[in-house]
């Protein structure tokens, strides 16, 4: 995460549900136009399906569902955005769907301010900060991508859709 | 000499961080892994060859392991391949008889080493003997033999030198052969791609044909490598077979049981995935067989078998698959207890009496055990089910075959690949899902007049009641269901049923890709594969599908 924390750190925003985002750049992959995205029954309700990045099957996440905020609308300007989370020692790549692409910025330390205790359109916990860019002093909302898809959850999720035998991983016993 | 080394050793250790290091010490866990297997096979053809014999291969490769894990800093493990050399040294020169009891100290040295190197260790924990241990026993067995020229005491070490931070690489040796022709095969791709490129620039000037003709020629290079690559990531099954030796050898001494471990089809090449999660129902079958199938020496006599067991492991092709198989010539499956104990467990109705098949079905149920007493090799909290699940996410099947008092014979099917399949392509709706062709047995019409609304129903089928299910509402999919519908029928273990789906698409070959972190493990889904078109299919588990199907089903109120 020190990417976000060093000095004059780049951000790419994005739009979700009419409000600003933005995720540091180093972690953005590559943006692509949204296309068919194939969907997975039995998959968390926030993933939107799978699609074909030149042949890696990846998964795409709903942030507006994952965040609690009014559902995506899809038109002409949605896109996925390809980021790599780190979760544990692993690096996943995933698709994000946005409703639209905004701008890179660039922020100093003294550009990011806390967010306030409530109010955000999003919990706290996931955010990093509030980028004030511009003039107009107009506030971005700094996600932080890796707790709002945390291992934990995303193990949650998952588990609670595996079949029953799936628990009962070491029965007692042996056969004769 | 080695002197030398361990400063190299040490030099290298001073500054652990390097990527060099790190790549130094991945380099030298592959080797060492091998090292140490061939060090544990030649072991055990020790002892089964007793009589004067040359050991200088084994001490060639104690010497060149010893010889690496210098370089990498590891003083025990140096030192202790040194003991183990002298010992040998020893044992050549015939001042020391090779028994059994030395035997098992020389094998618990190299799980030693194996550790020590960290390397996962091969045998039970439990059997073993701490590494101090292990290094006493050795020490004094050397004194025993012979005076020996006083060595300087033992240096103090850390600890922690012996830490494992560098996680292991899978590694794989390919003949340079297979590697040049690859090279040479994508150099003609990217020939045969420029070539195309620039016709298609002006494609004008060419007819359709010249143009399909010329994307043809890339075509086949192409499929030529494919089935390279392939080739490239089979290994044969030997490797895995090896240490099975050991652990029979193990568990006959701790049992009091004399087995013969038999190895046949070591040559055959499998998957390397495949591979390497054989080990587990191999494990879980070699120890069964050991603990419940072969009889103990005076009860084999007292049968009128020689006192004798054996154990084989055998593998060979068939039609297409890999069969594996685990063949004991012991007591056999004892029909009445497992019959006795499914009745206890109310998996079977007091009269039915099961056939192997269904005899099968029973041992391989979660839970399911016959032993008496828990012993330690019955004890330890897995049961056969685990041999089942491991079979089958290979997509494979287990079968068994017991005739009574002369044996046991556990067969494992297995693909020979894992990476592509045989799919059967089905659509519903705007989806395209791939069924294995291994599981598809016919496709039929379903006629309007039998086709019932919602998730499942059933269909005649040449006289017999087929249950199917629509994959349209067990995937809530929405849309609504076309005037006429299609069943694929697959076989599963409980018999027949069907697939209704919209269209037939037909069969093809399908690559297997993994559907990442969040979508991996559901219920009733294997993989995802990729359409001429680049969508993405999803690949059906049919075993799992059904299974969900039968779990969700009411059960029937009883009056």
């Amino acid at each position: 995460m020190s990417e976000e924390t060093s000095a004059a750190t780049q951000y790419l925003s994005f739009i979700l549900a009419g409000e600003e985002y933005a995720l540091g750049i180093l972690r953005v992959k590559e943006i692509i136009e949204y296309d068919t995205v194939t969907r997975v029954p039995g998959a968390p309700v926030w993933v939107r399906g799978v699609f074909n990045l030149r042949g890696s099957v990846v998964p795409v996440v709903d942030l507006t569902v994952k965040l609690g905020l009014p559902p995506i609308q899809l038109t002409r300007r949605s896109c996925i955005v390809v980021v790599e989370v780190k979760q544990g020692n692993e690096d996943i790549v995933l698709g994000l769907l946005a409703d639209a692409i905004g701008q890179v910025i660039e922020l100093g330390p003294e550009d990011v301010a806390p967010p306030p205790a409530f109010g955000t359109p999003v919990h706290v916990d996931y955010l990093l900060g509030m980028g004030r860019v511009g003039t107009a002093r107009k506030f971005i909302l700094l996600l932080d991508i890796d707790k709002v898809l945390s291992g934990q959850e995303v193990l949650s999720a998952t588990a609670l859709r595996a079949p029953p035998g799936e628990e009962t991983e070491r029965p007692t016993g042996k056969v004769a | 000499m080695n002197k030398r080394i361990l400063a190299r050793g040490l030099l290298l250790h001073s500054d652990p961080m390097t990527p060099e290091l790190e790549k130094i010490h991945a380099l030298f866990l592959a080797e060492a892994e091998e090292q140490l297997a061939t060090l544990e096979q030649g072991l055990l053809a020790l002892e089964r060859t007793s009589g004067p014999q040359s050991l200088s291969s084994l001490l060639c490769t104690l010497h060149t392991l010893k010889g690496g894990a210098g370089a990498v800093g590891l003083t025990e493990t140096v030192e202790l391949a040194h003991l183990l050399e002298d010992l040998l040294t020893r044992v050549e020169a015939q001042a020391i008889v090779l028994h059994a009891g030395l035997g098992s100290l020389l094998l618990q040295a190299v799980d030693v080493l194996r550790e020590q190197v960290g390397l996962a260790p091969a045998s039970e924990p439990a059997q073993r003997l701490p590494a101090l241990e292990v290094r006493r026993l050795l020490e004094s067995t050397l004194k025993a033999a012979r005076p020996v020229p006083s060595r300087a005491a033992v240096p103090e070490r850390s600890a922690s030198s012996s830490e494992p931070t560098v996680l292991r690489e899978h590694t794989l040796r390919v003949g340079l052969g297979r590697l040049d022709r690859m090279l040479d095969l994508t150099g003609e791709i990217s020939i045969a791609r420029g070539r195309l490129a620039e016709m298609l620039a002006q494609a004008h000037r060419y007819t359709p044909q010249q143009l399909l003709e010329a994307h043809r020629d890339g075509d086949r290079l192409y499929l030529d490598l494919q089935e390279l690559v392939m080739k490239v990531r089979m290994v044969p099954i030997g490797r895995t077979f090896q240490p099975f030796v050991r652990t029979v050898r193990d568990l006959g001494l701790a049992m009091g049981k004399q087995v013969r471990c038999e190895l046949s089809g070591e040559d055959v090449e499998v998957d390397t995935t495949i591979a390497e999660l054989i080990r587990d129902p191999l494990t879980h079958l070699v120890r069964n067989a050991m603990d419940h199938g072969l009889e103990t020496p005076e009860v084999r006599q007292a049968r009128g078998k020689e006192p004798t067991g054996s154990l084989s492991l055998r593998a060979f092709h068939d039609a297409g698959t890999l069969v594996i198989q685990v063949v004991d010539d012991g007591a056999g499956l004892d029909r009445e207890r497992i019959t006795a104990r499914a009745r206890a467990l109310g998996l079977l109705g007091p009269e039915e009496t099961p056939d192997d098949g269904a005899l099968l079905r029973l041992i391989l149920a979660p839970g399911f055990s016959t032993a008496e007493r828990i012993t330690e090799l019955s004890g330890r909290g897995v049961g056969m089910d685990v041999v089942k699940r491991n079979v089958e996410s290979l997509r494979g099947t287990v079968s068994v075959d017991s005739t009574p008092g002369q044996g046991t014979t556990f067969s494992l099917r297995l693909p020979l690949t894992l990476s592509i399949i045989e799919g059967f392509n089905v659509a519903v709706g705007n989806e395209t899902y791939v069924i294995p062709l291994q599981n598809v047995l016919e496709c039929v019409e379903l006629p309007a007049a039998e086709s019932r609304p919602g998730r499942t129903g059933f269909f005649s089928l040449r006289g017999a009641a087929l249950p199917y299910l629509r994959l349209r509402e067990h995937f809530g999919l929405g849309g609504s269901t076309p005037a006429r519908e299609n069943l694929v029928v697959i076989g599963h273990e409980r018999g027949l049923a069907g697939l209704a789906v919209d269209t037939l698409l037909g069969q093809g070959q399908t690559v297997i890709k993994p559907l990442g972190r969040f979508c991996q493990g559901l219920p009733g889904l294997s993989g995802s594969t990729l359409l001429g078109d680049g969508r993405v299919a999803l690949i059906l588990d049919v075993p799992a599908l059904l299974q969900q199907v039968l779990q969700a089903a009411p059960p029937a109120a009883l009056a």
